[in-house]
């Protein structure tokens, strides 16, 4: 896995397809159908993740014209991930962040095993890694906490900008302090 | 609906690729890495928060892998707007590149005119079944915005320590100038 082709600046594309157990992909379907969403999300608990999502690929597609058919042995579960920096301690943070969402997820693939040990779980993530061909972002100097940090810093501009329209300039600067100052 | 999450959309794409197809992908992927152009033409679209390409060779199972008769790409994008509107900018502003992208799978019907190359995608999409974003209701642009207001805020707050209120407020009112585009 060359990890430099799943990088662009500081972020990093994580990709894993497990293999689905015989029989479970509907089990599988009613599992990730059941979490929770947005914030209370088991995502939401891993630091670092400014986007990921779960799909099942139950078996590939066919176009027709002058292809053979081609079907999976089993669906895969494919598994990505844009996060802040290298993904080590990425997986580490995972493991811990997901808790048993992990499990109750990845028992329904072959070979997983089980979140309690690190390694184990990490090693089992990079064996089934797809290493990216080409990744985009369009701020990928920018950490979550530093997207979540300016955003708000442009909300308390727009905010203070409103209020301070009519304010005098001994008001202005002292407002402005009482805001900003860090 | 499993693939949006507050204003974020998640497009998951997989391809089977032509015999002959992982070669030339890998040319052209080599090209589009080290031609900045295309990340320039990608930035100008912009609602892509992040988008990648893995040419999958070998499904990975417990041993060496799954091998079919052919490879497959995968395309990820996570966006904001509409699905339509999404693919609409994309065939206009990446036409050529996604040609030499998606013309190595079968049954591409080239990025125009549009329709084809929607009803392409549909048919070779997968729906997310979970879907998550740290900041699902900030756009790409608001991103890209609020860091340039962050900075110019960190300058101001830098070079008025300590000057007097006439003087604040000039720089005060520059600063909103500079800014008031990404307000």
């Amino acid at each position: 896995m060359r990890d430099g082709r799943n990088t662009c600046g500081q972020a990093y594309a994580l990709t894993v397809l497990t293999p689905i157990l015989e029989s479970r992909e509907s089990g599988l379907a009613r599992c990730l159908s059941q979490l929770q969403t947005g914030s209370r999300s088991p995502l939401a608990n891993v630091p670092g993740t400014h986007f990921a999502r779960w799909v099942i690929i139950g078996d590939v597609t066919y176009e027709g014209a002058g292809q053979r058919r081609d079907h999976l042995h089993t669906g895969r579960l494919l598994f990505t991930s844009t996060f802040d920096g290298s993904v080590e301690p990425y997986l580490e943070a995972l493991r811990v962040g997901l808790g048993g969402a992990a499990d109750v997820i990845w028992e329904h693939c072959a070979g997983y095993p089980g979140s309690s040990d690190g390694e184990a779980f990490a090693a089992y993530m990079r064996a089934h890694q797809i290493e990216s061909s080409l990744f985009f972002s369009a701020y990928p100097a920018s950490t979550v906490e530093d997207v979540q940090r300016s955003l708000a810093s442009r909300r308390r501009v727009i905010d203070f900008a409103v209020r301070a329209q009519a304010m005098s300039a001994a008001e202005l600067q002292a407002a402005f302090q009482q805001t900003f100052a860090t | 609906m499993a693939n949006i999450d507050g204003k974020a959309t998640a497009i998951t794409v997989l391809s089977p690729v032509k015999r002959g197809g992982p070669l030339l992908l890998w040319l052209v992927f080599w090209a589009l890495r080290n031609i900045s152009a295309t990340l320039r033409k990608l930035e100008m679209l912009s609602f892509i928060h992040y988008a990648r390409w893995a040419t999958i060779k070998r499904f990975p199972d417990d041993g060496g892998g799954e091998r079919l008769n052919y490879s497959y790409l995968l395309f990820e994008s996570n966006f904001n707007g509409t699905w339509d509107q999404y693919i609409d900018a994309f065939s206009q502003v990446l036409g050529f590149r996604i040609k030499l992208i998606w013309g190595t799978s079968f049954g591409f019907p080239g990025p125009l005119p549009v329709e084809p190359f929607k009803a392409y995608i549909r048919r070779n999409e997968f729906i997310a079944n979970h879907y998550w974003s740290a900041y699902p209701e900030a756009t790409t642009t608001e991103i890209i915005s609020a860091g340039r207001v962050e900075s110019a805020l960190q300058e101001l707050c830098g070079s008025t320590a300590g000057v007097d209120p006439d003087s604040f407020r000039v720089a005060y009112e520059s600063f909103l100038g500079k800014v008031q585009r990404d307000l």
